[in-house]
């Protein structure tokens, strides 16, 4: 009887087993042995041992994707998360029209990169793009978004702002699992909307808005990759959007250098698993607020 | 001036009419005792006092003051919920000073109004705990000291002790009615227990489909229920009802016989028999019935009968012999009889 569940566990996992093992155990370890290798695709791969490592730590290009990818994140993320959790606030309630709304919430997320990034080529233009005409209109500034560099910049962030389907989702969920009795409790007691948000709301939703940051951590040092290779194209020059996955992928299909892609891509994998890191220590020390 | 009224109440959800025309004055000071079987309009009746539900029709008024529409923050009332609403993530001295808090109460008198509630309700050693450390009872004192520390007028309380055991509802409930008589707080008391009604309210309201039936003092209502659903409801086990036929100057009810009164000729009555105005004799005067369950509840025996085709229960003393199978005699004093319309449910008269 054990045993026959436990094969037929074993036989539901398989395909899955089957797929991360072929799709991402197998290419993440050859990409960990890559690193050490010089290949072109011509040539026979060649050992470096650290060399690649070594050639990075030089690399003015490398350096400016790794600080243009931490910048991303330092605003990308808390701001995703906001904008995911003030949606989730204002959707969360029953009323006319709700579900409409909610739909258009995720559905800048379920649109394909490419298309998603095509349409903001078009918003972001500066002449006639609909974002320009709109603060002309309003009177405010115009930036040439895709050719000054820090308004490129913020054009990614931006554009990653829209694409929050997921964890507004989530937070959604999240928000409606809460009881109703404290927030009418909280009404008998005359508790303001910021004071109930901030005693009652967000210690309850923090455990899953915890988990939702590491995750948006480390999706968005990929998330930039198709933006910045189709809207901003790595520019403005010299490399204003050359985030670390655009930088990967000129090394490894432009460049035909494999080996430092790799290394690279596993500079990445280091850089994501530290930040992570750093903020579970940080969230560890505050824990007791939150933990119910 | 009531501390709180409601006058000609009605709430509607949708279709259904969870309340209607609710007339009730509860005094300052005065502990009242909302009851009635499930879905009777006991939590809404509640709720709308609270200003959690609007009314569909009426007014509310709290202390002489009109509250129909004041959102419930302007109210100051209290209340505790049946699963009471505790803040999980917060301590028992955080949840009892929430409201003071939020009412933005100086830091240095909350601790003291904190300790002064839990005191009152003895959960002063359980402060630093979280919910989830408490038993079902110490939650419950904490959500009480959380309703008492804020001093509202009136408190409001859902079924607060339905989560409790049977024993420790026994406890708190006498807590609850000492811990009443000591403040002097006005109270309305949510309960589908009826003998927590009559024990705990100075006043009983008891409620039937939306309808208030009966509004008086548990005494009242156990002995002068206005209606065949108070009489049935109030009491355990509920009151023998029993089909009458009229023959002359008696009425024949199941195995009983008692005198017609005049006046109520025209129509059909129904009675109604408390277990224990049934009386039980080994042998003598009472017509036969046969015993079918004994049940032994150490104070008392309910013996479940079956008299001239008519199921009877009756409260028995524990020292009574009885045996399954057995024949008694069963009889009933005139004066314990209640009359009832057969159509409207109406008390006619209790011969009381
Ligand atoms: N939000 C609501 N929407 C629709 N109907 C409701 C709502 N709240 C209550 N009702 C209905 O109103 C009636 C009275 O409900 P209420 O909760 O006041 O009963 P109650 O006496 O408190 O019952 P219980 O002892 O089970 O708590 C019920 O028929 C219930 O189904
Ligand atoms: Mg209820």
């Amino acid at each position: 009887m054990r045993d026959r569940e436990t094969r037929g566990l074993v036989l539901m996992l398989l395909p899955y087993l089957f797929g991360i093992s072929v799709l991402v155990a197998l290419p993440a370890i050859v990409t960990f042995a890559l690193a050490l290798y010089e290949y072109d695709l011509i040539r026979s791969p060649r050992f470096v041992g650290l060399g690649n490592f070594d050639e990075l730590v030089d690399d003015e290009v490398f350096r400016i994707s790794v600080r243009n990818s931490l910048m991303f994140i330092l605003f990308a993320v808390p701001l995703r998360l906001a904008g995911a959790v003030a949606l989730a606030l204002l959707l969360h309630r029953r009323f006319r029209g709700v579900g409409a709304y909610r739909t258009a919430g995720v559905l800048p997320t379920v649109v394909p990169d490419v298309a998603y990034a095509l349409l903001w080529l078009w918003i972001f233009n500066p002449l006639y793009g609909p974002l320009n005409l709109a603060l002309e209109a309003l009177g405010g500034p115009t930036p040439r978004w895709l050719t000054d560099p820090r308004a490129a910049q913020w054009a990614v962030i931006v554009m990653s702002l829209f694409t929050i389907g997921e964890g507004f989702l989530v937070a959604l969920a999240t928000r409606q699992s809460l009881p109703h009795e404290l927030y009418e409790l909280a009404d008998l007691e005359a508790a303001k909307p910021w004071y109930v948000f901030g005693r009652v709301t967000l210690p309850l939703m923090a455990p899953t808005l915890l988990l939702l940051l590491f995750r948006d951590t480390i999706f968005s040092f990929q998330a930039n990759f198709v933006p910045a290779l189709i809207v901003t194209e790595g520019g403005p020059p010299p490399y204003a959007t050359t985030y670390l996955p655009l930088f990967v992928y000129q090394n490894a299909f432009e460049y035909l250098r494999y080996g430092y892609a790799a290394a690279a891509t596993v500079s990445m994998f280091l850089i994501t698993a530290a930040i992570v890191y750093i903020q579970y220590r940080i969230v560890r020390r505050w824990r007791h607020a939150f933990v119910v | 001036m009531a501390a709180l009224g409601y006058a000609g109440v009605r709430k509607d959800y949708g279709d259904v009419t969870a309340l209607r025309d609710l007339e009730l004055e509860v005094g300052e000071g005065e502990l009242l005792a909302l009851v009635g079987p499930s879905g009777s309009g006991k939590s809404t009746a509640l709720r709308l006092a609270a200003g959690l539900e609007d009314v569909s029709a009426g007014s509310i008024s709290i202390g002489g003051r009109d509250v129909t529409r004041l959102p419930p923050a302007k109210r100051n009332v209290s209340m505790v919920f049946e699963s009471y609403a505790l803040f999980p993530h917060l301590s028992a001295a955080e949840n009892i000073g929430f409201g003071l808090r939020a009412r933005g109460l100086p830091r240095r008198e909350l601790s003291g109004r904190v300790l002064e509630a839990a005191t009152l309700t003895g959960c002063e050693r359980l402060l630093e705990r979280k919910p989830h450390q408490l038993s079902g009872g110490e939650r419950q004192r904490v959500a009480l000291a959380r309703a008492l520390a804020r001093r509202p007028d009136v408190f409001l309380l859902d079924e607060p002790l339905s989560n409790l055991d049977a024993q420790l509802r026994v406890d708190t409930r006498a807590e609850l009615k000492r811990l009443h008589q000591r403040l002097g707080a006005t109270m309305v008391y949510v309960t589908h227990d009826q003998v927590e009604a009559l024990t705990l309210g100075d006043r009983v309201a008891v409620l039937h489909e939306g309808t208030l039936q009966q509004l008086d003092a548990p005494d009242a209502v156990y002995r002068r229920p206005v209606n065949r659903f108070v009489a049935r409801f109030i009491g355990s086990p509920s009151m023998n009802l029993l089909a009458t036929e009229a023959e002359g100057e008696l009425l024949h009810a199941g195995p009983f016989d008692i005198p017609r009164p005049r006046g109520l000729r025209a129509r059909r009555l129904e009675a109604g028999i408390r277990p224990e105005h049934v009386e039980l004799a080994g042998d003598g005067a009472g017509t036969p019935a046969r015993v079918e369950v004994v049940e032994r509840a150490g104070s008392e025996t309910l013996v479940y009968l079956v008299a001239d085709g008519v199921e009877l229960v009756a409260r028995a003393s524990p020292d009574v012999r009885l045996t399954v199978g057995a024949t008694m005699h069963v009889g009933v004093a005139a004066r314990n009889v209640y009359l009832f319309d057969a159509e409207t449910g109406e008390t006619l008269a209790s011969l009381e």
